[in-house]
């Protein structure tokens, strides 16, 4: 399999437009490309199919009463190659097996939290297993850190 | 009349034999009431009864006489209380029960029956003796609590449902406060960080920099303090540790070693923000940008007397460290006070050593 290189194509799914811009900086100014940024599930069903994104940021309470964990599940089967990482400031609603998606980053985001985790995926989506420590920001689902980190 | 019922003639004469017998006047008199009966006889009938029994069963001597005692019973008896009589008439034994009773006027009360067998010389049985005692209201006082019982038991089923719904109640507020508090304070970052991308004076953006920390560093404090499951405290070792790798991963030295020796150790909660504000300044410090950082040390450690965080950084080359800023050393010294702490500076060749000691207050 081909893996992406940097820089990566990322979609942000998240309802509260300044946290959205502040994660569009920050995933730009860590080198990527924001392809796309939704705010409900309604938006990402209305993107293109082939849109492709490397990784999706998904917060799980999303605009007109939608959950990021059914965004998790139309990514799977949109494009089962994109990473999901939720980003939420409600963690515990996670299922254990964060039901498909790769990690967790918790809310409220640090600025250098979020910068440690980009690095640590662009690693894990470029070249697995990353070799950088998993940052504290960031908290892989099992499955992932079965693969990610041993 | 057969020498057995000697005694009773003392009772159709009325008082005038009587006062030669006095166990018979005795029972005569006594507010007991009294039976005896006959198991020579057919069905085992009743062969006296004293005045006090027929006041107690509004029956007359006459209506008693030669019946069995069986006429007292009634709907409600309990069959398993007439089997256990029953079962003690037949062996010959004494038995002691209470049993619902009816009277006359076909009210009931309860009867605290005592029967015993009389027996003769060559131990045949001669007679039975049974003498009862109204006992309604100590049934009905007994009944009484076990009603009071379940009501109470009733209400405080109803009590606790309620304070069940309350405590939920409680903790989806509480929930939704968090939630909240954590969305304001991401959203407050991110319009920090527009600010910064959109300074062009450095020195604005080095301060609106150090603003960001600090929020953030308030924010990884709500952050973990919510997560955990007791949130009257504060781990600070943990936090400590997270703070200290997240600052690693995000500065600009590649490869910077971490070695960390670290003891549980818990703050009350109320004093978590400061104490991620204050770990926060003297971050902002070892972390200087320009400072080439080799490796970082971090310990933790609790006695009976103190909490004491050490955190040092190696440094690749000696250069020349920035001053501490005014507000920065001024936010040290109001957020130890509040803690009772003091923060000690060690500058050697190598690097530079922060020691944050916190006294235990006493309990």
């Amino acid at each position: 399999m081909k893996r992406p290189t940097a820089p990566l194509l990322i979609l942000i799914v998240e309802d509260e437009p300044l946290i959205a811009m502040d994660m569009e900086m920050m995933v730009e100014d860590a080198g990527h490309n924001v392809v796309a940024e939704a705010t409900s599930l309604y938006d990402v069903q209305g993107l293109g199919v082939d849109l492709r994104p490397d990784i999706a940021f998904v917060d799980i309470q999303l605009a007109e009463n939608t959950s990021g964990l059914d965004v998790s599940k139309l990514i799977q089967q949109r494009w089962p190659d994109t990473v999901i990482v939720f980003v939420t400031a409600n963690p515990k609603i996670i299922p254990e097996d964060f039901g498909g998606a790769h990690g967790v980053i918790p809310k409220p985001l640090s600025h250098n939290g979020f910068i440690a985790a980009m690095k640590y995926l662009e690693q894990g989506v470029c070249g697995p297993p990353p070799t950088l420590q998993q940052p504290n920001s960031f908290t892989a689902s099992p499955a992932v850190a079965a693969t990610w980190h041993d | 009349m057969d020498q057995k019922y000697d005694w009773e003639l003392t009772d159709r004469l009325h008082t005038e034999h009587g006062r030669g017998d006095p166990f018979a006047a005795a029972v005569r008199a006594t507010r007991m009431p009294m039976v005896v009966t006959d198991p020579e006889q057919d069905d085992n009938p009743i062969v006296f009864v004293n005045e006090a029994f027929q006041l107690m069963t509004g029956y007359s001597r006459e209506e008693c006489i030669g019946r069995n005692c069986r006429f007292l019973q009634g709907p409600e008896t309990d069959p398993k209380t007439i089997l256990k009589i029953r079962k003690a008439v037949g062996n010959g034994e004494d038995v002691s029960t209470d049993i619902l009773n009816y009277r006359k006027d076909g009210t009931s009360f309860w009867n605290a029956l005592y029967l015993s067998p009389v027996r003769g010389g060559n131990g045949k049985i001669l007679f039975f003796f049974a003498s009862q005692l109204d006992v309604t209201q100590r049934i009905d006082a007994q009944q009484k609590v076990v009603d009071q019982k379940e009501q109470v038991e009733h209400e405080v089923k109803v009590r606790t449902a309620d304070l069940e719904a309350s405590v939920e109640a409680q903790a989806l507020l509480l929930h939704e406060v968090d939630h909240r508090v954590k969305n304001n304070l991401s959203v407050i970052g991110s319009l920090l960080r527009m600010q910064i991308r959109d300074a062009d004076d450095p020195n604005v953006r080095k301060a609106l920099r150090s603003t960001m920390e600090r929020v953030d560093a308030m924010a990884a404090v709500h952050r973990r303090l919510y997560q955990s499951d007791d949130v009257r405290y504060f781990e600070i070792s943990s936090y400590a540790a997270n703070i200290v790798q997240d600052a690693i991963s995000a500065s600009r030295y590649k490869d910077v070693f971490l070695h960390s020796n670290v003891q549980t150790v818990r703050l009350p909660s109320e004093l978590a923000t400061s104490f991620g504000l204050l770990l926060n300044e003297i971050l902002l410090h070892l972390f200087d940008p320009y400072t080439p950082i080799k490796s970082v040390s971090l310990r933790s450690s609790i006695d009976k007397e103190n909490i004491r965080v050490v955190i040092s950084n190696e440094v690749v080359e000696k250069t020349p460290q920035d001053a501490i800023s005014a507000l920065s050393l001024k936010l040290i010294s109001r957020l130890s006070r509040q803690l009772g702490a003091t923060v000690d500076w060690d500058h050697s060749l190598n690097g530079l050593t922060a020691t944050l000691t916190i006294p235990m207050s006493p309990l």
